[in-house]
């Protein structure tokens, strides 16, 4: 398996498949029929397994497998075939088919992708998809093996893509809370990471980003977007007896409504609507 | 003197809600101070905001509908029954905009007409995603976030009802329209209890829907499939299974629709009889949810996304339409439903509860059932808290309007 999974990344490098592959391909208009049971779709799953087969045939038959999965009363007769026609497709050398395969295998929490996507990060030469795209499809089902990689990919990274899905895997996991609140803290990280940690620390802590949002809005050097949500956190999610004690936010808030970029204005007015200030 | 009246029957604002069906109300003079006559002949009629949703008055449940009725009321305090509904094709945009206002003469000859109550409703109806206005979006995300609430609020039970343990209750069998239809209803009045404004849209998946998947709305996919959020919309809070956002990477042009699935036209053309109109749940519904990678494309996860709720609110809009178009709504007619399937289990036989709202979870049931009976309605009474297959087909009332579920479609009249 590993020889196949070195093979399938050196076809990755070749396809520049080491990054996600961007939206998926278009298929034909007509209409694509979903069998309705299993003895139906043995034809796609043959297709599917078929390297000598076009790509584009391979992701069409998977993605008619997939759908009558919602659909097939007797699906579990073909699921054995399909997890490993999935298995195999997910180190096949099209970086789309790969990525499309691993997909469902980790939505369904295999543990061959699982530890195959672990393998990848750990190492990159070995990888299957990139390291954004594995912790994403690892947050599935997220455990112990992935997080100490993904606070090490935190400190050690410079890819804004993958720091952002290291701190989506790292929200269901309370002893990263420190390392979270830190990065919403640091004004020098981009605004995106910083509103994933806004969003993590939110799943981690609710108080401490309530806080932090309070000091967001109050912070007049405080970046736009971090502005907006906090006070989109303070909106939706605020105590209303604890903002309505605070007289300075509520100044803030008046300011707000009268200043700044428009959805800054919009959303002041929507919390002063709110609170009934 | 002053009237009151009652739009479902009761007095809760949270009954103040109407669609395309007769609904059934009253009006009554609280205070007749002033009237020399023992009754008054008391005009119904609105004053709607501009651009507002339009109502009709009726005597009857069967109509003749008009703008106004008068009727006739006595003024020891006795109601009088009459009936309103939306006027199909003109829904509200926003709560309360319309008033509907109870006016009698000033005196018997007289051409005024005095003021002697008012009630503000909404014509509340369920209406393509993408031609929401910028403030019905923003309620209904709001609404979502508030229900989800971090991962901890009320979603959890919908987030858990739609798993694989629980796909045969829901799945591959002929209550797959029924129990949708519950489910979808459920979320819906849990989202009604956060702002009872909202009603759950349709994505029509066999059309554009560029307005839908943008950063202030459902979000817009990136490259890697994640949704990106504007930093205004509370969505950016979603969190399912402990895990922040949404992921959901479209197989199409998000400015296009999907390709490949059977359109609105071609699935109202596979039968008369149920049996073949169920076909639609490999295409068009499997196929709309693998039009996407993500959560959506999987049954274990796609209820993580709220994009989910919106695909089969259109696949029940879908089934409203065949219903209407073959007259299906009785589900004592044998071409409504696939009654003598040999293979059905329990929960997909007219007589069953389904779960997870009638709580079993003993046989051949999942051995959970996430969140309790299924939510009540201020304006309706059915489907009850337990439904049964049968208590999903007369949404609308047509059989028997104690059946009324309390939605409608834009555009099925």
């Amino acid at each position: 398996m590993a020889k196949e999974r070195k093979k399938a990344t050196r076809a990755s490098r070749n396809t520049g498949g080491r990054k996600s592959v961007p939206v998926g391909r278009a298929r034909a208009q007509r209409v694509i029929e979903v069998p309705l049971a299993a003895p139906d779709l043995l034809p796609a799953l043959d297709i599917l397994r078929d390297p000598g087969r076009s790509v584009d045939a391979r992701l069409e038959a998977l993605q008619t497998i997939q759908a009558a999965s919602f659909a097939l009363l007797d699906f579990d007769s073909v699921r054995p075939d399909y997890i490993a026609a999935l298995r195999q497709a997910a180190e096949d050398q099209d970086p789309e088919l790969r990525q499309r395969a691993l997909g469902i295998l980790a939505r369904e929490h295999d543990g061959f992708a699982q530890e195959a996507l672990l393998e990848g990060l750990r190492d990159p030469a070995r990888a299957l998809v990139g390291p954004d795209k594995a912790l994403q499809l690892l947050s599935y089902d997220p455990h112990a093996g992935v997080y100490p990689i993904a606070r090490d990919i935190i400190h050690t990274s410079e890819d804004e893509s993958t720091r952002r899905e290291a701190l989506r895997v790292l929200a269901g996991d309370p002893a990263s809370a420190a390392v979270i609140e830190d990065v919403l803290a640091d004004k020098n990280e981009p605004s995106a990471i910083r509103r994933m940690s806004a969003s993590a620390l939110h799943a981690l802590n609710p108080d401490k980003l309530q806080r932090w949002a309070s000091s967001a809005v109050l912070d007049t050097a405080e970046d736009a977007d971090l502005v907006a949500t906090g006070l989109t956190a303070l909106t939706q999610f605020g105590d209303a007896k604890a903002i309505a004690d605070n007289k300075q936010l509520r100044k803030r808030m008046s300011q707000l409504q009268e200043q700044g970029p428009a959805k800054i204005k919009q959303l002041a007015r929507r919390f002063v609507k709110k609170y009934d200030l | 003197m002053q009237a009151e009246i009652q739009i479902n029957n009761s007095t809760t604002p949270a009954a103040r809600y109407l669609t395309w069906a007769p609904s059934p109300c009253r009006v009554r003079i609280t205070n007749p101070a002033g009237s020399p006559a023992v009754q008054l002949r008391v005009r119904l009629g609105t004053r709607t905001n501009t651009g507002g949703g339009s109502v009709a008055f009726a005597a009857q449940a069967g109509g003749p509908y008009a703008s106004t009725l008068t009727v006739t009321v006595p003024v020891n305090g006795q109601s009088v029954s009459f009936f309103v509904r939306g006027v199909f094709g003109k829904p509200s945009f926003v709560d309360h905009d319309v008033i509907i206002e109870a006016r009698a003469r000033s005196a018997p000859s007289s051409g005024n007409w005095r003021l002697l109550g008012t009630l503000p409703v909404m014509v509340r109806i369920r209406k393509n995603a993408n031609n929401l206005t910028a403030g019905e979006r923003t309620r209904l995300v709001a609404a979502f976030a508030q229900l989800n609430d971090q991962g901890l609020g009320r979603f959890a039970d919908f987030r858990e009802m739609h798993v694989n343990q629980s796909s045969p209750e829901a799945h591959g069998r002929p209550a797959f329209l029924p129990w949708h239809r519950a489910y979808l209803l459920d979320l819906e009045r849990e989202l009604q209890a956060v702002d009872p404004s909202v009603a759950l849209p349709y994505w029509r998946f066999d059309q554009p829907a560029p307005s839908l998947f943008t950063p202030d709305y459902l979000g817009a996919s990136d490259a890697l499939g994640n949704v990106q959020l504007s930093a205004t919309n509370p969505l950016q809070f979603w969190r399912t299974d402990n895990v922040p956002g949404i992921v959901r990477r479209p197989f199409f042009d998000p400015a296009q629709a999907p390709a490949g699935l059977r359109t609105e036209a071609q699935t109202l053309a596979l039968g008369a009889q149920y049996t073949g109109f169920r076909t639609l749940e490999g295409n068009p519904h499997g196929s709309a949810h693998t039009s996407f990678g993500g959560f959506i494309s999987s049954i274990g996860t796609a209820a993580r996304d709220p994009l989910f709720f919106l695909l089969h609110c259109n696949v029940d809009r879908l089934w409203a339409k065949w219903q209407l178009q073959n007259n299906r709504f009785d589900s004592g007619v044998a071409a409504s439903y696939d009654t003598n399937n040999p293979g059905n289990k329990t929960g997909h036989n007219l007589v069953d509860t389904m779960w997870p709202w009638n709580g079993i979870t003993t046989g051949d049931r999942p051995p959970f059932a996430p969140g309790g009976a299924l939510a009540s309605s201020a304006c309706v009474s059915a489907p009850g808290p337990q439904p049964r297959v049968q208590d999903c087909f007369d949404y609308r009332g047509s059989v028997a309007a104690v059946a009324q579920m309390g939605f409608d479609y834009d555009d099925v009249g």
